[in-house]
């Protein structure tokens, strides 16, 4: 059984302009030790989906159906105060996306790590701070910078705190979002470093939020692409991040430059993400897409297994990308 | 910067505010009509008796040499003699600060402790009809006029239904026993105290409420509500705790305009205090004792504002490390 099972997940928000289809039936699976990368534009529905396994939702978002298991265990029909004991940080903490306000500027870092270890478990004040200066130290930060305030770090030293802080119960899920966005590009490759480390010497699972593809490809085992709240295509990295089968997830990879290859100019995915209020009919990436036809724009693809190994897409073209020919060139 | 710095700063600053006023202080008075010729001197008195008169309060010498002599005896805490009453302003003040006192700090720790509280309970039940209602209460209490409302208050408890005294800090005589006497003082302090805190909890509580719901918006309630944090404890903990220092820069900004308000607070309730005392002199033209009066709500409001830097400094820990060259 995987460790956590999300089942044709449905969370909508309601504005004053309609139902935002913020994530619409959505199905993943991660293992035990493994992580799974999402992928996609902003406002593809990646973030809301993290806050939902979290079950954090403001309060104008509603979740309409499916189901997430934890070790099979049913984990939006738990009560809210069962749910924020059991579950919340001893079995899933959360890494968040820009360091910057992520913590209290008014608690000292060492003591926002301690007083998530206090509510979760058992032990002295004593004991968690012991572990709090660990851990710390663990992500390359001097556990005598305990006492310092969050204003007091650069933004790196803050993404690693948080880290830190994500590790304090011994988690069984670690769910990342955009945990290098807002972090120059060095920094970027120290968090990205600690978090791969952390990976193997915890053997942690982890869900890893972020828009950038190659943080993907340095950090996780499956991916699964997000295109205005639907999953279109899931994988292993390397499979799709060699061999894309869906359009989109094509141009994701070709809109990143290989600094190996010779030069080219960086292409993009023309057109903009869709109104999640009155998202396209059939299916939701057809408008943008070259190889659109009459089909697309009425029925909604099912998501098939291609080649096995798990890899699925939702496409009624997979015959033609399949093919291997770069249907970006115009 | 250091915190050392930065206090040595702050009393400076402190000081020159207090020279300033207390220039001010002394040429308002001399610019206004009337002096004390007017009040104490009789048409019928001899050309003789009036330079003694004159005399007797320094008003012969040369306007800088009364102001030297003004300011060394401010310092003092010398604050001249009464015309009106010819006993020295400052044994009148000290009779009545503690009144002032005692009204001051009831009426501003129940505003601030019943404001906080609600706007804290109206931004934790946001969209509920208690939030409408108390953002409308707020409105309206702060927007009613506080003489208007403290003469409604009189008329209706004082008057109509006599439960409570009309006027006074105490009853004449007061009643045997210490604890009777406490009870009297307490009886005469509901309305006036009481007034203020209903007029100014309003305003306490829609900042509360304000500053709560943009602190509830922040990543950092997220983060807390991700670790499992107890709704009170997130509520308190982080989301009041981090919108601690501008309430508390408030409640410090707030002290002078509560001082001043006590003017017209006791005034309404014949209150035995500095601000009616005030009000008597300017009314009399009694000169020494406005300005001593002056003198002290300036003090009042200068310590309120230089705590206000200090609280500030120690709740906001970015303000604490120093000003300036962390940021």
């Amino acid at each position: 059984m995987a460790l956590l099972e999300v089942k044709d997940l449905k969370m909508y928000y309601r504005t004053l302009r309609g139902q935002v289809k913020a994530v619409d039936c959505v199905s993943f699976e991660i293992e035990k030790g493994k992580a799974l990368g999402i992928a996609g534009e902003s406002g593809c529905g990646k973030s809301s989906m993290a806050i939902t396994v979290l079950r954090l939702l403001p309060s104008n978002g509603h979740i309409l159906g499916g189901e997430v298991r934890m070790d099979g265990l049913d984990l939006l029909s738990m009560s809210e105060e069962a749910f924020r004991k059991a579950i919340r940080w001893s079995r899933i903490s959360m890494i968040f996306q820009g360091a910057m306000n992520a913590l209290n500027p008014v608690h000292r870092v060492g003591n926002q790590i301690v007083e998530a270890i206090l509510t979760h478990e058992d032990v002295s004040r004593q004991e968690a701070v012991e572990r709090a200066r660990r851990l710390l130290d663990m992500v390359g930060i001097s556990p005598r910078r305990f006492n310092d305030y969050p204003h007091e770090f650069s933004g790196g030293m803050k993404q690693r705190a948080i880290i830190a802080m994500a590790l304090a119960c011994n988690p069984d899920l670690v769910i990342a979002d955009e945990p290098t966005t807002a972090l120059d590009v060095m920094v970027q490759a120290q968090v990205l470093r600690a978090i791969q480390d952390l990976r193997e010497k915890l053997a942690l699972s982890m869900m890893l939020i972020t828009h950038d593809l190659s943080v993907i490809a340095q950090t996780c085992d499956d991916v699964a692409i997000m295109y205005a709240g639907k999953i279109v295509e899931y994988g292993t990295a390397t499979e799709v991040y060699k061999k894309p089968l869906h359009p989109y997830s094509m141009g994701l990879v070709s809109a990143f430059p290989n600094i190996a290859a010779e030069k080219s100019p960086v292409r993009s995915v023309p057109g903009f993400p869709p109104n999640l209020v009155s998202p396209p009919e059939g299916c939701r990436f057809h408008p943008r897409c070259p190889l659109a036809d009459d089909k697309c724009k009425t029925e909604e693809p099912a998501s098939v297994e291609v080649g096995g190994n798990h890899h699925s897409v939702a496409c009624h073209k997979v015959d033609v990308t399949a093919g291997g020919i770069d249907i970006w060139v115009q | 910067m250091g915190f050392r710095t930065y206090l040595i700063r702050r009393i400076v600053y402190a000081l020159i505010v207090l020279f300033v006023i207390l220039t001010f202080n002394f040429a308002v008075f001399r610019l206004m009509p009337g002096d004390a010729e007017k009040m104490i001197i009789d048409p019928r008195f001899s050309p003789e008796a009036r330079m003694a008169l004159r005399k007797q309060f320094g008003l012969d010498d040369p306007p800088l040499v009364q102001y030297w002599k003004y300011i060394t005896s401010l310092l003092r805490f010398d604050l001249g003699q009464s015309f009106a009453t010819r006993r020295p302003v400052a044994s009148e003040l000290a009779e009545r600060l503690p009144n002032t006192i005692v009204l001051f700090l009831t009426a501003f720790t129940l505003t601030m402790v019943i404001g906080t509280a609600v706007g804290v309970y109206a931004a934790q039940h946001r969209g509920t009809f208690a939030e409408t209602f108390v953002t409308g209460a707020g409105l309206f209490t702060y927007a009613v006029p506080t003489f208007f409302f403290q003469l409604l208050l009189l008329m209706l408890f004082g008057y109509y239904i006599r439960i409570f005294p009309i006027h006074g800090t105490m009853s004449a005589p007061p009643p045997d026993g210490a604890f009777l006497r406490f009870l009297d003082r307490v009886h005469h302090l509901i309305l006036p105290a009481g007034s203020n805190v209903i007029i100014g909890f309003g305003s306490w509580a829609l900042y509360t409420r304000n500053t709560m719901l943009e602190a509830l918006g922040q990543d950092y309630i997220i983060t807390a509500r991700a670790k499992g944090l107890p709704r009170r404890e997130i509520l308190y903990h982080h989301a009041l705790r981090s919108v601690l220092p501008p309430i508390v820069t408030l409640i410090f900004l707030s002290l002078p305009g509560m001082v001043t308000g006590a003017v017209i607070t006791e005034t309404i309730f014949s209150w035995h205090g500095v601000g009616r005392y005030l009000m008597d002199a300017v009314l009399q033209q009694d000169y020494p004792a406005a300005q001593g009066a002056f003198y002290l709500i300036a003090l009042a409001v200068i310590i309120s504002n230089f705590m206000a830097d200090l609280v500030y400094g120690l709740v906001d820990p970015r303000i604490r490390v120093g000003a300036g060259e962390r940021r």
